[in-house]
C-alpha cells in the first residue's frame, strides 16, 4: 500500500465502496455540499466577500443598521445581509468570521489529534506505569468539562501574558485551550486500538525482527488503530467550532478586532430586542450550518467505517 | 431650570405596612461604599441614599437644606457657616453634631480622598458650637455650598471605631462594605458585584418619602440582559435602557421609558505630555497630540451628527464645549463645534508634518457610557478614513481608571458631568494643570496644562458678579477650545426603563433618588 503510485491510489479510492456509499446517502451529500460551500467562502472571503471588514478606513457609521436587501436612507447603499451598527457588512463579517472559526477548529483539532495520538500509543503500547499516569490525567480531565478547561487555559494565558500581545496571541491561546481540553477522547479510543492491537503477529513478527520501539508504534500500529480517530476527528471539529463560538460569545475567545462568528452573535446579541434582527441571526445561522453538516458528516462517517453498523 | 424631566409624581397611596420593594439594575456596581473614596457617579449616585450631606439638589437640582439646615456668608466672602439640623441620628443611633462635619472635612480632604478637589478652595473649618460650623475661605466663593452637594458625612465615632479615618481606594476598609449614614436607607447587606440591599433608615429626619421599604441594587453588565430581566419582571427599573431598545419598550404596555437630557459631555482627550506615543505601530515615535493641529484634526475627522444618528438613534445633541447647554456658565459665545470636515483634518495632518498619518492607541471604557464601545469603534473608523490609524483598546471601567492614572494612553475617551452644574466644575477638574497639593486637575489625566487657564480659575471661583464671571468661563472656554484641549463629542441621553407601576423622579445627573421611588 505504501508503494503505490497517485493514479493507482485514485483509482483505489474510485473503485472502493466509499464513494458509493456517499452516493446512497442525500443527507451526506447535502452535508458535504455546505460543508464544502463554507469553507471554500471561508477560504476565498477576500476575493468574495463585498468589504473589507478589518479595514476601518471603508467604513461607513451612515450604512449602520441597513436591513437586509433595503436601501440605507443616508447613503442609498443596499447590503445582502444587512449591516451592523457600525456600518459593516453582515455578510462581509460572516464570512471573514468564519476564516477565524474554522482555522481554529481545524487547527485545535489537529492539535488535539496529535497530541492524543501519540499519549494513547505510547500508554496502550508501553502500558504499566506509564499507561497509568497518562490514563488517569485522561480521566481526570474527563470530569471537567471541556468548555472550563478551555476557559482555565484561556484565563491563565491571559493572565501570563504582557497586555500588548494579548489580542494577537489570543487566537493561538483559543486553538491550545480548545486542543488541549480534547485531547482525551482521541488518547482513549488510540490506546484501546493499541491494546489489541500489539499482541497480533504482526507485530510480534516485527518486535522478533528487532525494529526499535517508535518505528513499531509508527510505522505498524498507528495506520491501523486511524479509521476510528478520523471519525472522532470530524466529530471534533463540530465540537470544537462550537466551543470557539461559546469562548467568543463569553467574550474569552478572539478579540473584537478579529471577529469570530461566536464575536459576532455576541454583537448581534445587543441589538435583539431593538428588531434589528439580521446582525444576530445570519451568524447564527452560518453556525448553525456549518456544526451541523460537519456533524452530519462524521455520523455518516462513522457509520461507514464501522462494519457492525453497516 | 431647563431639562428636567418630573416623570411622576410620587402620589404612594401609603395605605399599607407591608414591606415594598423594589429591585433595579444597571451596568456599573459602585466601586465602594466609602463616599470619599471615589467620586465616580455610580458611587455617588448609590450612596446619596445612604448618606446625607449638608445640603442636597431637590427634584429640579436647585440647593436646598439637609444636614444643615441654614448657612449664610461670613462677613465679606471670607467664608460660609452652616447651621447644622438638630435631631438628626446615624443609622447605628448615634447623634448628628459638628464634630462629625468637620472629620468629615478633614477625611473628605485628606490626601487620599478622591473628595480632596472640592475642598481647594476651603483655607479652615471651624467648630463654633455643636451645631454650627464655620468653613473659611481662601477668596470669596460664591459657589461653595453649590459645589458640596455631593460631600456626605460620616460619623466620627463610627469612623474610627471601625479604622476608616481616611478613605482608602485600591486597597478599601471597613468603609468600603459598611455604612454608617444618615440617609433614608441604610444598607443591610453588601455583595460587591453581586447584590446591594438597603433597607428603610425609620428615624429618618425628613419628610416626602415614597413606599419603598428595601430596595436591591445588581448589575447587570449586559444591557440587553437588564432589558430582558426587566421584560420578565425580574427587576423593577433599570439604568440605562439601551439606546436601540428605547422605541422597542416604549410600545410595551409592561414598561415605561423615562427619556431626558443627562448633564454629562463625552469626550476624547489626548496624552499632552508624553513625549513619545505608547501603542501602535508608531509606538516609541514622537507624540503627534502635541501639536495642536493634530487634535484640531481629530476633531474636523468626526462626524458627530453620523454619531448621533446611527450609535444614538437621535437621543442626544452634539457638545461644543465641556458643559451641556443647561449647565450655568455655559458658554453662549463658543457654541459651534468644528464641523466635520475630512479634506480640512488631511491639510491640518499635512501641515502638521503626517501626510500618510500615524498609528497610535484608544483607550476606552466599555461598560461605563452608554454605547461607550461603540463610539469608540465608530471614532476609530473616522480617524481611519484621515489616515490615522486608532489600535482600540476597551475595557470595563474598573480597569480603565487605574490605566488612566497609569498614563496608559494616547488618546482616551472621557465623559464629565459637573457635580455642581457649573462649569467651574469641569474647568478644575479637567482643565486645570494637575496639582495634588492644590487639588486641581485631578480627573485631567492628559496633563493638559494652560497657564491663563490656571490664571483664570481662580478668579472664576471668587467673582461675585456674574457678568465678570461669565465673562472669564468665555475666555477659559475660548482656550481650551481653540487648543482643542479635549474634542467634546455629544451630550449623553438619559434613558431609564421601569415597570409600569414604579413612579420615580428622574434628576439630570442620572441618580436614581429612592426616596422619590414608589411601586404601587
Amino acid at each position: 500500500m505504501f508503494n503505490l503510485t497517485l493514479p493507482e491510489r485514485l483509482d483505489r479510492i474510485l473503485k472502493s465502496d466509499f464513494l458509493w456509499r456517499l452516493s446512497r446517502s442525500p443527507v451526506a451529500i447535502l452535508s458535504l455540499l455546505v460543508v464544502t460551500l463554507l469553507v471554500l467562502g471561508a477560504v476565498f472571503a477576500p476575493w468574495i466577500a463585498p468589504f473589507d471588514p478589518y479595514d476601518s478606513a471603508s467604513l461607513d457609521l451612515m450604512n449602520g443598521f441597513t436591513a437586509p436587501l433595503t436601501e440605507n436612507d443616508f447613503t442609498g447603499q443596499q447590503f445582502l445581509l444587512g449591516t451592523d451598527d457600525q456600518g459593516r457588512d453582515v455578510l462581509s463579517t460572516i464570512l471573514y468570521g468564519m476564516r477565524i472559526s474554522l482555522f481554529v477548529g481545524f487547527a485545535s483539532v489537529l492539535f488535539a489529534m496529535v497530541l492524543g495520538i501519540s499519549l494513547g500509543l505510547i500508554a496502550g503500547y508501553l502500558g504499566g506505569w506509564v499507561d497509568t499516569i497518562i490514563m488517569r490525567i485522561a480521566d481526570v480531565q474527563l470530569t471537567f468539562p471541556s468548555i472550563l478547561v478551555a476557559m482555565l487555559i484561556f484565563g491563565i494565558a491571559k493572565g501570563v501574558m504582557p497586555a500588548e500581545y494579548r489580542d494577537q496571541m489570543a487566537i493561538w491561546v483559543l486553538i491550545i485551550a480548545i486542543g488541549l481540553s480534547d485531547w482525551v477522547q482521541f488518547a482513549r479510543v488510540v490506546r484501546g486500538a493499541t491494546l489489541v492491537e500489539k499482541n497480533r503477529e504482526y507485530v510480534m513478527a516485527a518486535q522478533l525482527i528487532g525494529q526499535p520501539t517508535p518505528i513499531i508504534m509508527w510505522r505498524h500500529i498507528l495506520p491501523n488503530v486511524l479509521s476510528p480517530v478520523l471519525v472522532i476527528a470530524t466529530i471534533s471539529l463540530a465540537l470544537a467550532i462550537i466551543a470557539e463560538a461559546t469562548l467568543s460569545f463569553l467574550g474569552v475567545g478572539a478579540p473584537p478586532t478579529q471577529p469570530s462568528l461566536g464575536t459576532l452573535i455576541r454583537i448581534g446579541q445587543g441589538f435583539m430586542f431593538s428588531g434589528e434582527w439580521w446582525i444576530l441571526l445570519f451568524p447564527a445561522l452560518t453556525l448553525l450550518a456549518l456544526a451541523l453538516s460537519v456533524n452530519l458528516l462524521g455520523d455518516w462517517l462513522r457509520d461507514t467505517l464501522n462494519p457492525k453498523l453497516r | 431650570m431647563k431639562g428636567i424631566t418630573l416623570t411622576a409624581l410620587a402620589l404612594a397611596l401609603a395605605t399599607s405596612t407591608h414591606a415594598t420593594t423594589l429591585k433595579w439594575a444597571g451596568t456599573t456596581d459602585p466601586q465602594t461604599m466609602d463616599p470619599h473614596a471615589v467620586i465616580s457617579a455610580p458611587v455617588l449616585g448609590f450612596l446619596n441614599n445612604v448618606y446625607e450631606g449638608l445640603v442636597r439638589r431637590g427634584k429640579d437640582m436647585a440647593i436646598e437644606p439637609a444636614l444643615a439646615s441654614s448657612w449664610e456668608p461670613i462677613g465679606n466672602g471670607e467664608g460660609w457657616r452652616f447651621n447644622l439640623r438638630k435631631g438628626v441620628t446615624f443609622h447605628d443611633g448615634a447623634t448628628f453634631n459638628a464634630d462629625d462635619v468637620v472629620f468629615s472635612y478633614l477625611r473628605a480632604s485628606s490626601e487620599a480622598a478622591d473628595t480632596k478637589g472640592w475642598f481647594a478652595p476651603i483655607s479652615e473649618v471651624k467648630k463654633v458650637d455643636d451645631y454650627t460650623v464655620d468653613f473659611f475661605t481662601k477668596a470669596p466663593n460664591p459657589i461653595f455650598p453649590d459645589s458640596i452637594a455631593n460631600w456626605m458625612i460620616m460619623d466620627e465615632e463610627w469612623s474610627k471605631s471601625v479604622g476608616a479615618t481616611v478613605p482608602s481606594k485600591e486597597e478599601g476598609n471597613a468603609a468600603t462594605l459598611q455604612t454608617n449614614g444618615t440617609g433614608v436607607y441604610a444598607l443591610k447587606k453588601r455583595q460587591p458585584g453581586l447584590e446591594t440591599t438597603l433597607t428603610r433608615h425609620n428615624d429618618w429626619w425628613g419628610e416626602d418619602v415614597g413606599n419603598i421599604t428595601e430596595a436591591t441594587f445588581t448589575p447587570i453588565k449586559n444591557p440587553a440582559t437588564a432589558v430582558a430581566a426587566l421584560l420578565a419582571g425580574n427587576v423593577d427599573m433599570i439604568n440605562p435602557v439601551p439606546i436601540q431598545d428605547a422605541a422597542r419598550l416604549e410600545q410595551n404596555s409592561q414598561v415605561k421609558v423615562h427619556k431626558g437630557i443627562e448633564a454629562r459631555v463625552i469626550m476624547l482627550g489626548f496624552a499632552q505630555q508624553a513625549e513619545v506615543l505608547k501603542y501602535g505601530a508608531d509606538k516609541g515615535k514622537a507624540n503627534p497630540f502635541l501639536n495642536v493641529k493634530v487634535r484640531e484634526a481629530v476633531a474636523k475627522a468626526i462626524s458627530v451628527p453620523a454619531i448621533l444618528r446611527t450609535i444614538m438613534r437621535g437621543n442626544a445633541e452634539p457638545a461644543s464645549q465641556l458643559v451641556s447647554p443647561a449647565m450655568r456658565g455655559f458658554s453662549e459665545a463658543y457654541a459651534e463645534r468644528p464641523s466635520f470636515d475630512v479634506k480640512g483634518a488631511k491639510s491640518l495632518l499635512a501641515e502638521a508634518g503626517y501626510p500618510n498619518g500615524f498609528s497610535f492607541g484608544l483607550k476606552c471604557p466599555n461598560d461605563r457610557y452608554l454605547n461607550d464601545e461603540a463610539v469608540c469603534q465608530a471614532v476609530t473608523s473616522m480617524l481611519a478614513k484621515v489616515g490615522i490609524k486608532a489600535e482600540l483598546d476597551a475595557m470595563p471601567v474598573r480597569t480603565y481608571w487605574p490605566e488612566l492614572r497609569k498614563d496608559n494612553f494616547d488618546m482616551y475617551l472621557l465623559g464629565w458631568s459637573p457635580g455642581t452644574f457649573d462649569h467651574e466644575h469641569p474647568v478644575r477638574f479637567l482643565a486645570s494643570t494637575p496639582n495634588s497639593e492644590k487639588k486641581l486637575g485631578s480627573w485631567n489625566f492628559g496633563d493638559y496644562s494652560n497657564a491663563r487657564i490656571d490664571e483664570l480659575l481662580p478668579m472664576i471661583q471668587s467673582e461675585i458678579d456674574d457678568t465678570k464671571r461669565q465673562a472669564m468661563l468665555d475666555e477659559v472656554t475660548g482656550i481650551y477650545q481653540s487648543e482643542h484641549a479635549y474634542v467634546p463629542l455629544y451630550i449623553q441621553p438619559l434613558v431609564w426603563g421601569t415597570g409600569k407601576n414604579v413612579t420615580l423622579v428622574q434628576r439630570p445627573d442620572n441618580f436614581f433618588i429612592l426616596r422619590w421611588a414608589s411601586v404601587n
